[in-house]
């Protein structure tokens, strides 16, 4: 039966679907095996533990030569040994076989990570993110910079390169199943996508000080030609921006209702630079 | 099952068929019951015994250095930061009952978060564990006490005045509220300026020294020990459990202190290891916490463990399925502990061969748990269970631990561990393993209850707990699954998983009350409790229950032996009896009576400067907390802060040459069983014990540079460095010390010719030696303090570069070394002048083991450091 599902799931999990959903495959099937084991041991537990229960009556094994432990011996082992070894094996090759069977989807999930040998085979975008407390700066490919709201293409992959430029943080955007560690003086790279229309939180997943619980961000994804005029072609020098420099009100952004407006082409493909964050209390909440 | 097993089987049975009959038949305990004298106030006819006060007085609390005092002291105390570190949950709890900062402030909820973890994690998990193990493993192994009693009341004092400083940390400003992960350089005083902060670090580097001390101590007593019979294969389950617990404690204690200590000099001295202008620094950090981290998880859940394994045996009647596989799986996870901290840290940069060779030793180290799994739910087979507290409570763990265990599956895929790092997953998956280890300890707790206090729980009071303590378990914990997709240790969470977040706070405080029955059944118990026998559990085995309860101070009515393959008995060996009460061979247990008239070879049982010196260490470390960047802070605090560190300094200093000057006797050999340090002296086995531990804590310290310097660039690491900076001082510094360790070979020579004057001339000739290596290295530095070059305008002192930080401080490590030393020898030429060490060289031995060891390191650090 299990079998079945497995082919099925491998069926599903052609290397081309997004993050989101091949978490989600992964994640049902570890929850249904789990779920069977789990039963299938917990209640041999529970069946044992009655049948062998000492009711005061000396059981029918009794009278066979059951040796009980007696006080002062020296510890030995009891029987059982060959039904033990069988049943370890058998959950080593549950476990084992369980997560090499993920391990190709590691593979494929990290391939997307990775650097693009040439600039130009790269599809989709990419993104540079750096974590500050308590919020997040994002860079695209023709430097420009916004802040707090990260803007993607509809339909394309997004490569993002995180860092940070105080504590670690982490970079996660729990609709995509995407998340990786934001360093500070390192960078890692993750991706996401291709992803529909519409409005996305970002979340902090490290403890990174006093404003963590509120250090969210948005992802607003726009239509991929705009994405392409806004932030991958080469800036004018004039296109002046509010969006480079603004702090976008955590508390509000939580709730994702008030993100910047998309017109924000930032300052002349400079990338503007974060002032370094020196006291942990700087940029604390108002609430 | 194996040959070995076969033959083990037969023996008992073969050789003493009667006291097989007696633990077989339905009512085996009645038959224990008559042999057993009232042993009702077991206290009184010892409480004079070696100077030590009767157990009422509260005197006794502070000088005893009994194994089963000092246990008890270990149990309570553990148990009262279980409430410390509950409280600062059912905070949290409450917090989370609805999104956003409605209850705690958004630091306060920080700090509840951090200091829970940390509390909860050191000073109640293995505290509470190593409360048992001090009762316990001694009986279990046949010991009198630990091998060197004092050292074990002087863990306990770190431990519970690490503990109190722990405490004091939230008055000053603000605990730690970096987490208890305390990544960098989230953990730098930039980001947590408060003192609190710095106090909790060295709270924990105290910690960490009482943890070594007794992982030192337990090693000793574990390996050097045992009775006759007693081979490390035949131990005890309990036992074992904890021997593997206090070898991986040696180890990861020491990559964690040091860790702790590069992490003070950064706040303290205001060095840059873990700068976020360090190259590496947060990489760092997180590989030493975690190489520290995850060894720690099964030195927390090993005891548990154990503790469940005694319980199954006990409870069902039967003895432990595959138990040398058991034993083997255990030795295996020890080892593979080490090899697996990465699999904390995929989102980091990290490459994926790593992360694939890391993935692979998680999966391996994930396997010896499901054998040791069935092989406690195959134990049950043909058993005769009762469902007593104890088995409920390790019944109800092997349950959780199951869950945790296959919770923890997912995350071993690293794919899914990608999305499920941070998250409530991890959260709900480790509290099941970890709380899970607490609810075996708990087990535990009700088990070894009766022998700690002689008196029997309130067995119905007990299975209220149990029922109010999985349920409120499961009511906490398991709703974390279901809202996964809440980050970890933040307070605004999606409003859709309130009902969860509630349904877990309601859970919060069933587990918490629970405690309250259990604290009212054992404490109401302990005074008016039924009174026990030495044996209150059928089936029971192990050497702990041949005794009374509580066992007098010496334990046992003779030498233990197991020499004829269960335990007796033996008149004779190195105790001193009047042979009143003593059983031969032929007197089996469990009958034995101990008299107030033996004394067990005349151990001594109290000493008041593991206290005090306990108390000046705290001192010590409380006025070096307002340490920053190397000032004290202005005014008042600061001389308050001066004061008290001197005021520690002077009473840990005179409480350890009290220590050295009190006569005291420590449980002396022959003992049964050595194997394999049959020739290897106490003493000389816990000085090895620890360098092996300092040899750790120096690894992690060039660690520490070797990564910072790879980070950095290994070339480009000479332009941090001035040019003042030459190899001369150190080749001095190298010829200096090895002479002096020549000096130390001398002076041994000269002790066993007993010629006074050449063990005094030598000994002087190393202090001299060792003072000219201090004195070249201070002008040296002083050099370098203050040099003006373009590249080093402002001198290159410890805080200049990271180049700087790992110079001064690994060499800095390596001086303190060098003085420790010192003042060891100048002790020893002291008392050589007074004519000691005539003919017995030992101490020089020991003293010289230590300065060749130190000498060794200097080997290893002057390329290092001067010529790479």
């Amino acid at each position: 039966m299990h079998g079945g599902l497995l082919l099925q799931v491998a069926g599903q999990l052609e290397p081309d679907g997004n993050r989101a959903e091949l978490f989600g495959t992964i994640f049902e099937v570890f929850l249904v095996l789990g779920t069977a084991v789990g039963v299938v041991v917990i209640g041999y537990m529970l069946y044992n533990a009655y049948r062998y229960r000492d009711d005061g009556t000396a059981p029918a094994e009794e009278t066979e030569d059951i040796g009980r432990p007696t006080l002062g011996e020296l510890p030995e082992g009891g029987g059982h040994g060959r039904k033990l070894l069988l049943s370890f094996t058998l959950s080593a090759i549950i476990v084992i076989s369980l997560i090499l069977w993920t391990y190709w989807a590691l593979l494929y999930v990290e391939a997307g990570a990775a650097q693009p040998a040439e600039p130009e085979m790269e599809d989709g975008t990419t993104v540079d993110v750096t974590g500050y407390q308590f919020g997040w700066q994002f860079e695209y490919p023709n430097g420009n910079t916004t802040d707090g709201t990260m803007y993607v293409p509809e339909g394309e992959r997004v490569r993002i390169v995180v860092t940070s430029s105080d504590v670690m943080h982490n970079f996660g955007i729990p609709a995509f199943k995407t998340k990786t560690d934001a360093i500070p003086g390192q960078t890692t790279s993750t991706w996401f996508g291709p992803v529909e229309d519409g409005e996305y939180t970002i979340k902090c997943y490290e403890l990174c000080g006093a404003g963590h619980s509120y250090m969210t961000g948005t992802v607003e994804v726009i239509d991929a030609e705009e994405y392409e005029r806004m932030f991958v072609e080469p800036m004018n020098s004039t296109n002046a921006s509010d969006g480079g420099t603004e702090r976008v009100d955590p508390a509000t952004a939580a709730g994702g209702s008030s993100a910047p407006s998309v017109g924000l082409p930032a300052d002349g493909g400079v990338a503007t630079r974060l002032p370094a964050r020196t006291a942990a209390t700087e940029g604390v909440l108002r609430a | 099952m194996t040959d070995d097993e076969h033959e083990t089987t037969a023996d008992p049975t073969g050789d003493e068929p009667a006291v097989s009959d007696g633990g077989t038949a339905s009512d085996g305990g009645s038959i224990v019951d008559d042999d057993f004298p009232a042993d009702g106030v077991p206290d009184t006819p010892h409480g004079d015994d070696h100077g030590l006060p009767p157990t009422h007085s509260i005197r006794r609390w502070f000088v005893t250095t009994n194994h089963k005092d000092i246990g008890l002291l270990y149990t309570v105390t553990a148990l009262f930061f279980l409430i410390f570190g509950g409280l600062l949950a059912l905070l949290m709890r409450l917090e989370l009952w609805a999104p956003g900062a409605d209850f705690l402030a958004a630091g306060s909820y920080n700090q509840a978060v951090s200091a829970h973890g940390l509390i909860m994690v050191f000073w109640f998990l293995s505290p509470l564990a190593f409360g048992f193990a001090n009762y316990v493993v001694p009986l279990q192994i046949g010991a009198k006490d630990l091998a060197f009693p004092r050292l074990n009341a002087l863990s306990y004092w770190l431990y519970l005045f690490s503990g109190i400083l722990m405490g004091i940390s939230f008055f000053q400003g603000s605990t730690f509220n970096g987490g208890w992960t305390m990544y960098a350089p989230l953990n730098m005083p930039v980001y947590t300026p408060d003192i609190g902060g710095t106090t909790t670090v060295l709270a924990l580097i105290l910690f960490v020294a009482s943890a070594t001390v007794g992982s030192v101590n337990f090693l000793t007593t574990m390996h050097r020990m045992r009775a006759e019979g007693m081979t490390l294969r035949r131990m005890p389950i309990f036992t074992w459990s904890i021997l593997l617990t206090v070898w991986m404690m040696l180890f990861a204690f020491a990559a964690l202190l040091a860790a702790l200590m590069l992490l003070s000099s950064d706040r303290l001295i205001g060095t840059a290891y873990f700068a976020e202008s360090s190259p590496g620094g947060a990489m760092l950090w997180a590989h030493l916490f975690w190489f520290f981290g995850h060894p720690e998880v099964y030195i927390v859940f090993f005891p548990a463990l154990g503790a469940m394994a005694e319980i199954f045996q006990t409870f069902t009647g039967r003895r432990l399925v595959g138990r040398k596989w058991f034993i083997g799986a255990m030795l295996l996870v020890a080892i593979q502990s080490f090899v697996v901290w990465m699999h904390h840290m995929f989102l980091t940069s990290i490459n994926l061969e790593i992360k694939t060779l890391f993935m692979a030793t998680t999966i391996g180290i994930s396997l010896p748990f499901d054998l040791m799994v069935f092989s406690l739910i195959y134990t049950m087979l043909k058993g005769k269970i009762r469902f007593k507290t104890p088995f409920l409570f390790g019944f109800g763990a092997l349950v959780l631990f199951i869950l945790g265990g296959i919770t923890g599956v997912f995350l071993g895929a690293v794919v899914l561990d990608y999305t499920l790092r941070g998250t409530y997953w991890v959260v709900a998956h480790f509290h099941y393993v970890m709380v899970g280890g607490v609810t075996g300890l708990v087990g535990g707790l009700y088990y070894w209850f009766p022998k700690m206090t002689g008196r029997m729980y309130d067995e119905t009071l007990g299975k209220v707990h149990f029922g109010m303590y999985f349920v409120g378990f499961n009511l906490l914990y398991f709703p974390m699954f279901l809202a996964w997709e809440t980050p970890r240790r933040v307070f605004e969470y999606a409003p859709a998983l309130t009902g969860w977040h509630q349904l877990s706070t309601v859970g919060a405080f069933l587990l918490g009350s629970s405690f309250l029955v259990m604290f009212y059944n054992l404490f109401k118990s302990a005074f008016v409790g039924e009174q026990v026998e030495g044996q209150p559990w059928d089936f029971a085995s192990t050497a702990e229950w041949t005794v009374p309860s509580p066992p007098p101070l010496e334990n046992f009515p003779g030498v233990p032996t197991y020499a004829s393959g269960r335990l007796e008995f033996e008149d004779g060996g190195s105790a001193q009896t009047d042979g009143g009460a003593v059983h031969g061979k032929a007197a089996a247990l469990p009958g034995s009576e101990v008299t107030e008239t033996e004394h067990g070879g005349g151990e001594s049982h109290a000493s008041i400067w593991p206290f005090v010196l306990g108390a000046g260490a705290f001192l010590v470390l409380l006025g070096l907390s307002g340490l920053q960047r190397g000032y004290f802070p202005e005014g008042t605090m600061g001389g308050v802060h001066i004061g008290t560190a001197i005021v520690g300094g002077v009473l840990a200093f005179g409480s350890l040459v009290a220590m050295t000057r009190e006569k005291f006797h420590g449980p002396e050999g022959p003992f049964g069983e050595s194997w394999p340090f049959t020739t290897v002296e106490n003493t000389k086995l816990g000085l090895w014990i620890f360098l092996a531990s300092d040899v750790i804590l120096f690894g992690a310290f060039i660690g520490a540079y070797v990564f910072s310097r790879v980070a950095h660039g290994w070339t480009d690491w000479h332009h941090l460095i001035p040019e003042a900076h030459v190899v001369l001082p150190g080749l001095i510094n190298t010829y200096l010390l090895l002479t002096s360790s020549f000096a130390v070979v001398i002076a041994m020579e000269f002790a066993k010719r007993e010629n006074r004057l050449g063990v005094v001339g030598s000994l002087v000739a190393t202090v001299g030696l060792g003072v000219g290596f201090l004195i070249n290295k201070g002008i040296e530095w002083q050099h370098l303090f203050h040099i003006h070059t373009e590249a080093f305008p402002a001198g290159w002192d410890p805080g200049t570069n990271i180049a700087s930080t790992t110079f001064y401080v690994t060499t800095g490590l390596h001086a303190l070394h060098v003085i420790v030393g010192l003042v060891i020898a100048g002790y020893m030429i002291f008392r050589a002048w007074g004519g000691a060490y005539m003919g017995d060289d030992e101490p020089i031995e020991y003293f010289g083991l230590y300065w060749h060891f130190v000498d060794i390191v200097w080997l290893f650090l002057f390329p290092l450091f001067y010529i790479v």
